[in-house]
C-alpha cells in the first residue's frame, strides 16, 4: 500500500484521542463515601467478562474510526509494487529481466512474464506522478529515461529477447548511475527469479550492495518475483551441428519443465533451406537428448534451417537454428615415434576414412615442420612441447583445437600448460593399474547422448606415467591417481592420458575407450570450423566484426527488426551466415531460493514481492479511501450499537425506592 | 421537643394505637400482653381436670352440677413486655445520599418505638453495636428511663465494622425471658451468619422485627461518570465507572436483599427494607397496625 499524500498518516495520532480521553475520565473521578461496598466489589468482578469487552470493542471502534479516516485522507492506493512500502520517490530504476525464459507463461495464464511485470510496474508508476522512470533492461544493460510509464509496453527495449540475463551486471549499473543522479531513489527488479540470470555466486553481488550502501540516500530495492508454476513448456536446444560430408548431424536436447514421468510425443519439424520435414519425437523423461541427421541437397553447398517444436508455455525456446558451409575434410595429427602406439592411434583418429576423417603422422623428430593449418585434433604421444613448437600449440589451443598427450615412452623433464610427465611406475607382480572412476558428465569419457557409458572399467595398466600440474582430473586409477586431466584454453581444451596404447603398458590399444575418445577429440576439434556458423546470443561471435551489416535471413516467428541484434535466428554478417541461438542457461529450471535473494541485498532496505497473478488486469493500482471511508462508517457505526443502553430484563423486579421507568 | 429525632405529633398521632406482639410474653408485672401463663385476666383460656392441690376457689361448680366432675376453668394470663432495640452503630450506617443518614433514621424509629412502648407500660431496651462497642442500656418501663435511652441515642456516632452478628448472639443468651427484639440496620454483614443469629434469637422464643434500612442512593447507584468509591467501614477504596457495572450491581444488591428477606422469613421475623426517604408515620401506622390481632383471633 501506499500513500498519496503520506504526511497526512500524522492523523493516525489522533486515534490515541479516545483512549487518552478514557484515560483522562478516570483520572477525573469524584470521590464518594460508600457504604454498600460489598455489591461494588461483587459488581466489579463480574463486570471483567462481556462489559469489559464490549467496552474495549467501543474503545477500539473508536480508535479505528479515526485512523480509518487518517487513513482515507491520506490516499491510500492498493499497488503489488508500491504496496510494499509508502512515499514517493523521485527516481525509479527499473531493471527489466528480458531474457528468453521471460517470455515463459504462467501456469493456466497466456500471458507472458516479461508482459505481466510491465503492467504491474506500469500500473504503479501511474500513481506516481512525477516520478522520473529510468530503465535498464538485460539485454543492452545501458539506462535508458522512460517519458512515461504508459509506453513501457510498447517500446522496443522491453521487448522479448532471446538473450540471457545477468542481474548482477544491471544492478552494478544501477548503482553507477545512482551515483551519479541525485534523489530519493528506488531500485526495481523485474525477474523470473531464474537462478542462472541472478548468478548468486557472483562475487559482483559484494560491490553492488557496497555501491548502493555508500549512496548519499540509500535506495530502496523492491523485486517483483514472477516465479510462480509455469506452464507446460518444453525448450529445444542445439548441442553441437557439423557437417559430416553429405550429412548434417545435429545434436539436440530437448527439456521438459512439468512432470516427467509421463512419455509425450512431439512432432519435430526440421526446416532445412526452406523444406519442412516433420518427424515424432517421444520424450520419456525430463531431459532427452538425440542426434538427427539431416541429408543436404545435392547442389546446396551451404545453407541453413531450424528445428522447431509446437508453441507451448514459452514461445522463445521452441526453436534452434543452425547454418552450415561447405564440406571440409576433418584432419587429425599424430606426433609419435613409428610403433605399435603410433599405428593405434592413427587406426582410432580415422578409422578407415570415417566421415572423410584423415590423420597425418609427424615423427617427433620433424616437430619443425608442424603446421595447424586446418587441423581439427593433434594426438601427442612424445615428450610434451617445448619453446616454439609449445607456442604453436598453445596457440592452436587458444583457436579452439584439442590435444591429447598421452604418456611418452621416454623420459623428459618438459612441462607444457604448467603440467609435465612424472616417472614411469610399474604396478606389483600379477596385478594391475586399474580404471575406477571417471566423469560421466564432462570430458572425453562421458556418457552417450543415449546415457550409455564408455566401457572404461575395462581398462587395466601395468605401466603408467602419471599427469603433474594443475590439471582437472575427470578419471583416476583405483588407487586414486589420474587417468585423465584436462587444461581448459581459450577455447580449446589439452588433455592428458597416464597411459600408451601399447600393450606392454595397457589395453588402452583395445577400442573400447580409445576409439571413442579419440572420435570425440577430433568432432570437438572439428567444431571450431562448424562453430564458425553457430553463436549464442549475446555472445561476441554473435556480433558483426567491424565493416559487416546485419540482415535476418529465416522468417520463424514475428522478427522485429529493431530488436533484431537480441532475437534467435539466421543472421548474414556481410559474406557470413549465422545461426544465432539463446543461451543454454535460458534453460536451467531452477529457481532462486527467497532466502538467497534475501541475501543478496543483505543490508539495504530490500523488499519482495511475489507475484502469481496471471492476467495484466489482476492487481492493478487501486485508489482505497473509498474503502477506508466505508470501514470508518462501519466502526462507527459499531460503536454506536455497542454504546446502546441494554434493555432491562423483564424478569427482573425493580428495586424500593428506585425510580422505575413506568 | 428537646431531641431532633422525636416528633411529638407523630408521637401524638400513633399514640392510640398499641404495639403487640405476635408472641406470648414473660412478664413480671401485669401488662397488656398475652402470657404463656394462666392467670386472672377475663380472658377465658381452657378447662382442664382439676388434681389435688388446685386452689378450689377455682373449681367451676357450674361445670361440676352438668357432669359431676371437677374442672377448674383456667384464664389467659396479661403481662408486660420487654423491648429491645439492636441498633447498628457501623460506619456503613452514617452513610446518606440526598437526605437523612440512616444512623438517623434508625434513631427516629428507635427513640419514637421506646416512647410508644414505655408510654403502653411496656419496658424498652437499647444495645448499640460496632465490632469494638456493643454499649446496652437495659430496659425498663419507668419514664425517666426513656431520657437515658435518648441521650444514648443522641450521642450516637458510628464508625467501624458492623458487630451486629455478635451483638445478638450475645442478646439472644443474655435475655432470659421473651422479649421483643426490634434490629435497625443496613444488615451489611454475612447474610448466613446473620441468619444463624436471628436463629439463635428465634430458639430463645423473642419476637423479632427487622428494619432494614437502606439508602435510596444504595438502591439506586445511578452515577453517570467515573467515581472513586470509599468505603465508610475499613476505608478501602475502588475507583469505577457506574455505568458498566450498574447492571452487575444491582442484580448483587437483588440477590442480596432476596437472601436476607429469606432468612429473616425462615426465622420468624418481621421484615422490613426500609428506604430512608420513606415518611416515617406512615411506616409506624403500618407496622404497628399489621402488628393487631386480626379479629376474631384471640
Amino acid at each position: 500500500m501506499s500513500f498519496l499524500q503520506p504526511l497526512l498518516l500524522w492523523g493516525l495520532l489522533a486515534a490515541a484521542i479516545p483512549i487518552i480521553i478514557h484515560l483522562l475520565n478516570r483520572r477525573r473521578h469524584k470521590t464518594v463515601m460508600w457504604a454498600a461496598m460489598q455489591f461494588l466489589l461483587k459488581a466489579t468482578r463480574e463486570s471483567r467478562g462481556k462489559k469489559r469487552l464490549r467496552h474495549i470493542l467501543i474503545l477500539t471502534c473508536r480508535a479505528l474510526g479515526i485512523a480509518a479516516l487518517a487513513t482515507a485522507a491520506a490516499r491510500p492506493l492498493l499497488s503489488n509494487v508500491l504496496g510494499w512500502g509508502s512515499g514517493k520517490p523521485d527516481l525509479v530504476v527499473l531493471l527489466l529481466d528480458r531474457s528468453a525464459s521471460m517470455e515463459a507463461t504462467p501456469k493456466n495464464g497466456t500471458v507472458p512474464r516479461r508482459e505481466l511485470a510491465l503492467e504491474r510496474v506500469k500500473s504503479a508508476l501511474a500513481d506516481l506522478e512525477g516520478t522520473r522512470l529510468v530503465l535498464i533492461d538485460s539485454a543492452s544493460s545501458q539506462p535508458q529515461d522512460v517519458p512515461s510509464p504508459d509506453v513501457l509496453t510498447s517500446i522496443s527495449s522491453t521487448a522479448a529477447t532471446d538473450t540471457a540475463a545477468d542481474l548482477s551486471t544491471l544492478a552494478s549499473r544501477a548503482a553507477e548511475f545512482l551515483s551519479e543522479t541525485p534523489g530519493r531513489a528506488e531500485v526495481w527488479i523485474a525477474s523470473d527469479m531464474q537462478a542462472a540470470s541472478w548468478q548468486p555466486q557472483n562475487d559482483r553481488w559484494t560491490s553492488v550492495r557496497a555501491a548502493l550502501s555508500s549512496l548519499p540516500e540509500k535506495p530502496k530495492v523492491r523485486v517483483l518475483s514472477l516465479g510462480g508454476e509455469a506452464s507446460p513448456n518444453q525448450a529445444i536446444r542445439l548441442l553441437s551441428s557439423r557437417r559430416a560430408g553429405a550429412q548434417l548431424v545435429l545434436d539436440i536436447d530437448i527439456t521438459r519443465n512439468d512432470d516427467a514421468a509421463t512419455p509425450v510425443n512431439l512432432p519435430l519439424t526440421a526446416t532445412l533451406n526452406g523444406v519442412r520435414s516433420t518427424s515424432n519425437v517421444t520424450l520419456a523423461g525430463q531431459n532427452f537428448r538425440f542426434r538427427k541427421t539431416l541429408p543436404i541437397p545435392a547442389n546446396e553447398d551451404s545453407g541453413y534451417g531450424w528445428l522447431s517444436i509446437p508453441g507451448d508455455g514459452n514461445l522463445r525456446d521452441n526453436v534452434a537454428f543452425f547454418a552450415y558451409g561447405p564440406a571440409r575434410q576433418v584432419k587429425s595429427l599424430l606426433i609419435a615415434p613409428p610403433g605399435e602406439a603410433a599405428d593405434y592411434l592413427a587406426i582410432a583418429a580415422a578409422p578407415g576414412g570415417h566421415h572423410g576423417q584423415t590423420v597425418e603422422r609427424l615423427d617427433p623428430a620433424q616437430l619443425a615442420r608442424l603446421d595447424t593449418e586446418g587441423v581439427a585434433a593433434i594426438f601427442w604421444a612424445a615428450p610434451l612441447p617445448t619453446g616454439q613448437v609449445a607456442e604453436s600449440m598453445v596457440r592452436f589451443l587458444t583457436e579452439g583445437g584439442q590435444v591429447l598427450f598421452f604418456a611418452p615412452q621416454a623420459d623428459s623433464d618438459a612441462s607444457f600448460a604448467a603440467m609435465k610427465w612424472s616417472p614411469v611406475t610399474q604396478s606389483e607382480e600379477g596385478k594391475y593399474f586399474i580404471l575406477d572412476s571417471w566423469d560421466h558428465d564432462d570430458g572425453l569419457l562421458r556418457d552417450g547422448l543415449d546415457g550409455s557409458p564408455v566401457p572404461a572399467d575395462r581398462l587395466k595398466a601395468v605401466k603408467r606415467r602419471l599427469p603433474d600440474g594443475e590439471g582437472t582430473t575427470l578419471a583416476r586409477w583405483d588407487d586414486g591417481r589420474p587417468f585423465l586431466s584436462r587444461r581448459v584454453f581459450d577455447r580449446g581444451t589439452a588433455w592428458f592420458i597416464s597411459s600408451m596404447p601399447d600393450y606392454t603398458w595397457s589395453n588402452l590399444a583395445d577400442a573400447d575407450v580409445l576409439l571413442p575418445v579419440s572420435q570425440r577429440l577430433v568432432i570437438e576439434g572439428a567444431q571450431r570450423f562448424d562453430t564458425g556458423y553457430l553463436a549464442t546470443i549475446g555472445s561476441r561471435s554473435s556480433q558483426p566484426r567491424a565493416g559487416e551489416g546485419r540482415l535476418r535471413l529465416d522468417d520463424y516467428g514475428a522478427p522485429v527488426p529493431s530488436n533484431e541484434a537480441y532475437e534467435a535466428g539466421i543472421h548474414r554478417f556481410g559474406e557470413r551466415t549465422m545461426a544465432l541461438n539463446r543461451p543454454a542457461a535460458e534453460d536451467d529450471l531452477e529457481l532462486l531460493e527467497q532466502d538467497t535473494t534475501k541475501s543478496l541485498f543483505e543490508g539495504l532496505d530490500a523488499t519482495f514481492f511475489e507475484d502469481h497473478s496471471t492476467t495484466t488486469r489482476a492487481n492493478g493500482s487501486q485508489p482505497l479511501w473509498q474503502a477506508f471511508l466505508v470501514a470508518m462508517l462501519f466502526l462507527l457505526l459499531a460503536e454506536a450499537i455497542l454504546c446502546l443502553p441494554k434493555k432491562n430484563s423483564a424478569s427482573a423486579s425493580p428495586l424500593p425506592g428506585r425510580p422505575t421507568n413506568a | 421537643m428537646k431531641y431532633e429525632f422525636l416528633d411529638s405529633g407523630l408521637l401524638a398521632r400513633l399514640g392510640s394505637i398499641p404495639l403487640e406482639t405476635r408472641v406470648p410474653m414473660l412478664g413480671n408485672v401485669a401488662g397488656k400482653h398475652r402470657s404463656p401463663h394462666r392467670g386472672s385476666s377475663v380472658e377465658f383460656a381452657e378447662y382442664r381436670k382439676y388434681v389435688p392441690g388446685d386452689d378450689t376457689r377455682r373449681l367451676d361448680w357450674k361445670a361440676f352440677a352438668r357432669s359431676d366432675r371437677f374442672y377448674i376453668k383456667e384464664f389467659e394470663a396479661d403481662t408486660n413486655l420487654r423491648a429491645y432495640f439492636v441498633l447498628d452503630a457501623s460506619g456503613s450506617m452514617k452513610f446518606h445520599g440526598q437526605g437523612e443518614s440512616k444512623i438517623a433514621y434508625a434513631n427516629r424509629i428507635a427513640a419514637s418505638l421506646s416512647y410508644l412502648l414505655v408510654n403502653q407500660g411496656d419496658a424498652a431496651g437499647l444495645s448499640v453495636c460496632t465490632d469494638k462497642l456493643h454499649l446496652e442500656v437495659p430496659p425498663s418501663r419507668r419514664p425517666a428511663h426513656l431520657q437515658y435511652i435518648f441521650d444514648t441515642i443522641g450521642k450516637l456516632e458510628p464508625s467501624g465494622d458492623t458487630g451486629l452478628v455478635p451483638a445478638l448472639h450475645t442478646i439472644a443468651e443474655k435475655i432470659g425471658q421473651r422479649a421483643f427484639v426490634v434490629i435497625l440496620s443496613d444488615l451489611f454483614t454475612d447474610p448466613q451468619a446473620f441468619s444463624d443469629a436471628l436463629q439463635h434469637l428465634r430458639y430463645r422464643k423473642h419476637d423479632i422485627c427487622v428494619f432494614h434500612l437502606m439508602d435510596p442512593q444504595e438502591l439506586g447507584f445511578e452515577f453517570d461518570r467515573p467515581h472513586r468509591f470509599v468505603d465508610m467501614e475499613d476505608g478501602t477504596s475502588l475507583v469505577v465507572e457506574p455505568t458498566l457495572i450498574a447492571d452487575e450491581y444491582h442484580r448483587a444488591l437483588r440477590d442480596f436483599l432476596t437472601t436476607v428477606k429469606a432468612k429473616c422469613h425462615d426465622a420468624a421475623a418481621d421484615y422490613q427494607l426500609v428506604p430512608t426517604n420513606t415518611p416515617l408515620e406512615p411506616l409506624l401506622r403500618d407496622f404497628l397496625t399489621a402488628r393487631l390481632p386480626k379479629k376474631g383471633h384471640t
